[in-house]
């Protein structure tokens, strides 16, 4: 049960009755039967609040960054009208605007009620409990009772590179030759024979083919298809980091999703593997059309883990996973312990059977400390800062050493730079 | 009745309060049944029907042995209705009353008054002319008087108060500590006589049986057939001054009184929510700059200038040689600089390998050299 404002008032226009009519323990006492009677009967007649039935719909799956609406049904099968309120209770995090909603059913009637959220986390966000407060036809007392809805909607990563996608897939276009512009010639696979023109390389005249012919005719190449990429993302404790507000993680799955995107468009297979002392995700083998529903519904529930990532059986995994010579995009961190003792004595063995990139998320906020000047605390932070660029430089050029392709960019130019690194690796025909 | 509802149903409730409210009944009835069998057991001071150490039921019961009524009363009005003129009457307690109530019980006209530990305002009242002198500790002392009362109980233990009688050279008094009695016998006027007493002790039943203490009580409370003991009630006491509270109209007090009823429904209104407080695991929260940070907070506490110029120069060394194009090399570097710029050579080599800075101000001026000659050799 719960009380109402309106009790209160009542008790508190008692207080006229007793102090100016009856001042005396009779008042009191009569004051206070009136009231509790007033509440019995509120209690008694209120409609029912555990016979209600509900029923939800709605989205299932929401974009992090973006609303979702979630409708509930409430239906009201006893014989008293239902008047009061209704909250519907989800976590914090999913942003809930207005969980508390006015309710007026009519007996046997039913209401919608829409709830709108909007997610700040990625992963699955649970609706907790509906619980319904019935105030009786006086106003001064209410049943109150929960029940509990089930419903899940699925934040999935925000994708907030899609932006980019456009003028990616025009420049994966160019290196195909099916653009406009017509440079072809790049790549390793034998695509059609044309007529020279000035310019061509004279190495690919195609001398058999000119004999043939009137003129002479030049091969043309196009870049490989089919080829396979495996994208890692290691979920170890560097990747927890936060960057602005949006942990290393995120990042990498932005990168992820446009290396995919643009991939899956240029005709290569992608799997995915996310790994830290075990596998947390994986896709094997998605269907073409419907890669990135896949790739994100897997990341969806991806969060860092606190261990240190595990750089053995991660090899053991990726070789296990790639059959054939792959394209491995490893997406971690560029600290110099963790490399050094995690995975740069395990990479000549990728190196040698695969083309590896490593790709780590750089954070912007150490090249603005190392700029940082004026005072002895400033040199001091931007000495401290100087110091971690440079192990970041010598990681990487060790990394470079190793037969290895290192991408390291701020959160914001990750995607774009890695997609470009993948698309000047595939113009080099080196996949 | 849908299955979705969390709350427990009516009879889950009643099942769940069964074992309290039966605990609850067990504790009330075991209460009520103590207090029923022990009713008789008044736990007050000086009260004739209290069997504590400190009451006075056995006094009261060899008193009625003796032939004597005793008659507790609880109001000042009660006591006057009840006093005869052949009635003793023992005030207990006679600080506690007010001089309105101490005025009725001396126009009362008992034959005698029995006064235990009267301060000067209950005196001035009820025994004018005795007054009352320091302390004399709890002690037992002799009679040492005329009083046959006193003479043939003997020693009793009315350590207490002290009198002055002075100024009331016809009274009798007892029981000496240090020249001052601790009992006296205010002369009989019109046959009224008061005994003014120093101390409770030989009323209670603690120490009945001490010394003469029971026979000294017998003697002054049994003088007369009929005894009124008076023992002022709870709602008689408070008459010393009226409070704020008492010169408020009913109407104010029996409407604060609903005021706090209203009070009480308020918190249950705010108290009760709609439905718990949603909890959620949080995610790690760690800045990714954070080692960062904090080595730059070592440094600075170590004054590690050493260390933080060595960083700034490499830094600095590292982006000539990119930007010219340089061997990284000292002797090659130092030569394309002064090349470009105006600098001499000693004072480039001072700059990019020179001897450590003494101060943090030295830090901060290296600091701003290193910029300016980066800058300087990216503009030439």
């Amino acid at each position: 049960m719960a009380l109402t404002g309106r009790a209160v008032l009542a008790a508190a226009l008692g207080v006229l009755v007793v102090g100016l009519l009856l001042p005396s323990l009779i008042g009191l006492a009569v004051v206070e039967g009136a009231l509790l009677l007033g509440i019995l009967a509120d209690l008694l007649l209120a409609a029912g609040v555990r016979g209600l039935t509900f029923d939800r719909s709605g989205d299932t799956a929401v974009r992090l960054g973006e609303p979702a609406e979630v409708t509930l049904t409430v239906t009201n099968p006893g014989t008293r009208p239902l008047r009061g309120r209704l909250r519907d209770a989800w976590p914090p995090s999913t942003g809930t605007a207005t969980q508390r909603h006015e309710l007026s059913i009519p007996a046997g009637e039913r209401r919608r009620l829409t709830i709108t959220m909007t997610p700040t986390r990625r992963g699955d966000r649970n609706a907790h409990r509906v619980t319904v407060r019935s105030v009786g036809p006086l106003g001064l007392a209410a049943r109150q009772g929960s029940h509990h809805v089930p419903w899940r909607v699925r934040v999935l990563p925000g994708f907030p590179s899609r932006r980019l996608l456009p003028s990616k897939l025009e420049r994966l276009r160019e290196l195909d030759g099916r653009s406009a512009l017509l440079t072809r010639g790049a790549g390793t696979e034998f695509d059609t024979l044309r007529e020279y023109v000035p310019g061509d390389d004279a190495k690919s005249i195609d001398w058999r083919a000119s004999a043939r012919n009137q003129g002479v005719v030049v091969r043309t190449w196009r870049p490989e298809r089919d080829r396979h990429i495996l994208v890692v993302l290691d979920t170890g404790r560097t990747s927890a980091g936060r960057i602005g507000d949006i942990p290393r993680l995120d990042a990498a799955m932005d990168a992820t999703l446009l290396l995919t995107a643009v991939a899956n468009h240029a005709g290569d297979r992608v799997d995915l593997l996310a790994y830290d002392r075990r596998v947390r995700a994986e896709v094997r083998r998605a269907p073409r059309n419907g890669i990135l529903p896949a790739f994100v519904q897997a990341m969806a529930t991806l969060e860092p883990e606190l261990v240190e990532p595990d750089a053995r059986t991660l090899t053991a995994e990726i070789l296990r996973r790639t059959p054939r010579r792959s394209l491995v995009v490893l997406i971690t961190g560029l600290e110099r312990e963790a490399v050094q003792e995690g995975i740069l004595p395990v990479l000549p063995q990728l190196a040698a059977r695969h083309e590896v990139i490593v790709a780590a998320v750089a954070d912007p906020a150490i090249t603005t400390m190392a700029a940082r000047r004026g005072d002895a605390t400033a040199v001091y932070e931007a000495a401290a800062a100087e110091r971690e660029l440079a192990e970041r430089r010598a990681t990487a050029a060790e990394l470079r050493r190793k037969n290895v392709t290192v991408v390291d960019a701020p959160p914001g130019e990750l995607a774009s730079a890695l997609t470009d690194t993948y698309l000047a690796l595939k113009l080099a025909g080196r996949l | 009745m849908s299955d979705t509802a969390l709350g427990p149903t009516t009879e889950q409730v009643w099942r769940r309060m069964r074992a309290p409210l039966a605990l609850f009944a067990l504790v009330l009835i075991v209460v009520s049944a103590l207090v029923l069998i022990r009713g008789d057991r008044h736990e007050g001071r000086l009260d004739p029907r209290s069997t504590h150490p400190q009451g006075s039921k056995a006094l009261a019961q060899l008193l009625r042995a003796r032939g004597v009524e005793v008659h507790p009363v609880r109001s000042a009005a009660e006591a006057a209705r009840a006093i005869r003129p052949d009635s003793t009457l023992v005030v207990p307690f006679p600080n506690l009353l007010a001089d309105a109530q101490l005025r009725t019980l001396a126009a009362a006209g008992p034959a005698r008054t029995v006064l235990v530990r009267p301060g000067e305002a209950a005196l001035a009242i009820l025994a004018p002319g005795v007054h009352t002198a320091p302390d004399a500790g709890r002690r037992t002392l002799q009679p040492r008087c005329a009083l046959p009362a006193a003479t043939r109980a003997g020693d009793a233990d009315t350590g207490g108060v002290r009198f002055d009688t002075d100024l009331l050279p016809d009274a009798t008094g007892c029981y000496l500590y240090a020249g001052r009695p601790t009992l006296v016998l205010t002369p009989p006027r019109a046959s009224h006589d008061t005994v003014v007493l120093g101390s409770a002790g030989p009323l209670v039943n603690d120490r009945l049986d001490d010394n003469g203490n029971a026979a000294l009580a017998l003697n002054l409370l049994g003088a007369h057939p009929h005894l009124v003991w008076y023992l002022p009630g709870a709602d008689e006491l408070p008459p010393a001054d009226d409070s704020l509270w008492d010169l408020l109209p009913a109407g104010w007090r029996w409407g604060a009184a609903q005021l706090a009823v209203a009070a009480v429904l308020l918190a249950l209104w705010r108290a009760r929510r709609l439905g718990p407080v949603v909890t959620e695991p949080l995610p790690v929260v760690v800045r990714a700059a954070e080692t960062v940070e904090g080595r730059a907070r070592l440094y600075r506490r170590a004054r590690a200038r050493d260390t933080a110029a060595e960083l700034l120069r490499a830094a600095a060394r590292e982006q000539l040689a990119r930007v010219l194009g340089a061997d990284p090399s000292e002797a090659a570097l130092i030569a394309s600089i002064t090349a470009r710029t105006d600098h001499t050579t000693a004072h480039v080599h001072a700059l990019l390998y020179g001897a450590n800075p003494e101060s943090d101000e030295a830090l901060v001026t290296l600091s701003d050299e290193l910029d300016a000659l980066i800058r300087q050799v990216r503009t030439t």
